[in-house]
């Protein structure tokens, strides 16, 4: 019987090719069922997905943007320009400081002039309304140190007791309003992730109970055959195991392609606030994240289903 | 081989299956296991199987005692015995071919011992040329004949056999007999559980009579009984 297509591959006769051959076959003989299933699966799991991305490209900008926080120390217009430099030598020496650059009057007015296009305004004030100023770079991970934000402000307010200085300004205070929103908005979406999680794990798991009852018959000659079981669990285990892959994939393919729809529109408005963000698309390595997770997801569905003592008895009945 | 040492099954409600069971059975031997509806037959060949553990007593088969039986060798010992069922047990979401095949893929063959050996145990009921067809096409006699390659596939040491002619006509049953016969000149032990009187008359072999729940004959006295090859030589005539 060379390639007799009555004879499955030789795969298929072996323990572990047998279950996966099963657990193929039923998910191709109730292809209409296991279709809606993976559907319901991929669309439960692909909310959370979205927020992961959306969430992972909010980081991403506030890191690097606080990764160059700075403090802008206005000095008193009485100042002149060889002791404002001084300052910002001497203050380059203090703790907590990493750098310093002092912007001159005349060079704050030329930047003045070249990002406002306020020529004539300038012109028609007959002089150079700009004090010198002195940019401190914290000596602080500020992408990196919860404390980060205490401690700019510590900063800020050593330089603002200072007789020189007449105003200080912390650069990327809208930074941290975000980073703020994004901590809440973090913890709804975690807790949504959960919600829907649990539900793509309770759906896996009915899925399976009902594989376990259609597969009753099987399963209780198996038994009587001398089956082990983890002979009789492995195909169930399996085909957990693939609503989750299959699930997560359909979960991955359409998070990716509602946060396409998304980036467009997102880049326009940050574009509008003459931002260089842009939402970067999920990467390999999240797309595989989400499909892994799906996958665990499903075999931990099966083995919560397995494991029921109930379901454990159904071959002794 | 097989020993039942005052073995009871009880019921939860407290209504005995089999009651204080005590036998022997000889490695090789024929036996029928004969009584009417509800008198326990099936609940021994069931004890046997280890489906069922006997409220008292003991029970040994070849070197295994039940009482010290863990739960993870069960599957062990149900691989070294063949179960032949009344309903046949066939799975109808395959072939012939994999139904025999599945004992030696839960055992482990290797592919090519799968092949060789599901073949021959079709060819020696008589169903080779089928092998590939879905068992449902197959007549009532087939079928049962498909239940007996699967439990032989593995070549057990006992084959139990719960009324595997209860559904069939007499020429059928004579044809299911002489093949558990064949088998049992192999060196299988066989023992048959029925009520059919054709074949309890036309085959004396040893009898275990259960009567509610309790062993009506002398099975020991019984079994020495040498005219096993005589009543043979004279069914097949």
């Amino acid at each position: 019987m060379p390639n007799d297509p009555a004879i499955g591959s030789r795969w298929s006769y072996t323990k572990r090719g047998y279950a996966v051959t099963q657990s193929i076959r039923q998910l191709r003989e109730r292809s209409l069922a296991t279709l809606m299933t993976l559907i319901v699966l991929g669309t439960t799991l692909a909310l959370p997905a979205v927020f992961w991305f959306g969430s992972s490209s909010l980081s991403t900008l506030i890191k690097s943007s606080v990764g160059e926080e700075s403090i802008t120390v206005y000095l008193d217009m009485s100042i002149p320009d060889l002791q404002g430099a001084e300052l910002a030598q001497q203050w380059e020496t203090q703790s907590g400081v990493r750098a310093t650059l002092y912007v001159s009057r005349r060079e704050a007015l030329a930047l003045f002039q070249q990002q406002n296009d306020l020529d004539d305004a300038i012109t028609a004030l007959g002089g150079n309304p700009l004090p010198g100023a002195v940019v401190v770079f914290p000596a602080i991970d500020t992408a990196n140190d919860p404390l980060s934000v205490e401690l700019v402000e510590a900063l800020a307010n050593r330089f603002a007791t200072m007789a020189e200085v007449e105003r200080v300004q912390i650069d990327l205070e809208w930074v941290r309003k975000l980073q703020s929103a994004l901590t809440l908005f973090r913890i709804v979406v975690s807790m949504l992730a959960v919600f829907l999680t649990l539900t793509g794990f309770l759906v896996i798991g009915n899925t399976v109970r009902l594989e376990l009852l259609r597969r009753h018959r099987e399963m209780q000659v198996s038994t009587l055959l001398g089956a082990s079981r983890s002979f009789l669990n492995r195909p169930i285990l399996y085909t957990g195991t693939l609503y989750g892959l299959l699930g997560g994939s359909i979960a991955a393919v359409i998070a990716t392609i509602t946060y396409s729809f998304i980036k467009t529109p997102a880049d326009q408005l940050a574009a509008q606030y003459a931002s260089t963000f842009r939402l970067a698309l999920p990467s390999g390595g999240q797309f595989l994240t989400i499909i892994a997770v799906a996958t665990a997801l499903g075999l931990l569905g099966a083995l919560m289903t397995v494991l029921k003592p109930q379901q454990a008895n159904i071959t002794n009945r | 081989m097989i020993g039942f040492n005052r073995v009871s099954l009880a019921y939860h409600s407290g209504q005995f299956a089999l009651e204080d069971v005590t036998f022997t059975l000889k490695p090789g031997s024929f036996t029928f296991l004969t009584g009417h509806s509800g008198a326990g037959k099936s609940s021994l060949l069931r004890l046997i199987a280890r489906l069922e553990k006997p409220s008292s007593g003991d029970i040994i088969v070849g070197d295994l005692r039940y009482s010290s039986l863990k739960a993870r060798q069960e599957p062990k010992l149900r691989r070294q015995m063949g179960i032949v069922f009344q309903d046949n047990q066939l799975l109808y979401d395959r072939n012939v071919f994999d139904n025999v095949a599945l004992p030696l893929i839960i055992s482990g063959y290797r592919f090519k011992d799968v092949k060789t050996r599901a073949m021959a145990a079709l060819e020696r009921v008589g169903l080779g040329e089928r092998y590939a067809e879905n068992p449902i096409v197959l007549s009532g006699g087939e079928q049962q004949r498909v239940g007996i390659a699967r439990a032989v596939v593995a070549r057990p040491k006992l084959l139990l056999a719960d009324e595997p002619t209860g559904n069939l006509d007499a020429g059928i049953s004579e044809e299911i007999m002489k093949l558990l016969l064949q088998f049992n000149a192999s060196g299988v032990s066989v023992l048959f559980a029925t009520h059919d009187q054709d074949l309890l008359t036309n085959y004396r072999f040893p009898q275990l009579v259960l009567e509610g729940g309790r062993l009506a004959s002398d099975p020991n006295a019984s079994m020495a009984n040498p005219a096993r090859r005589a009543t043979r030589g004279s069914a097949n005539a």
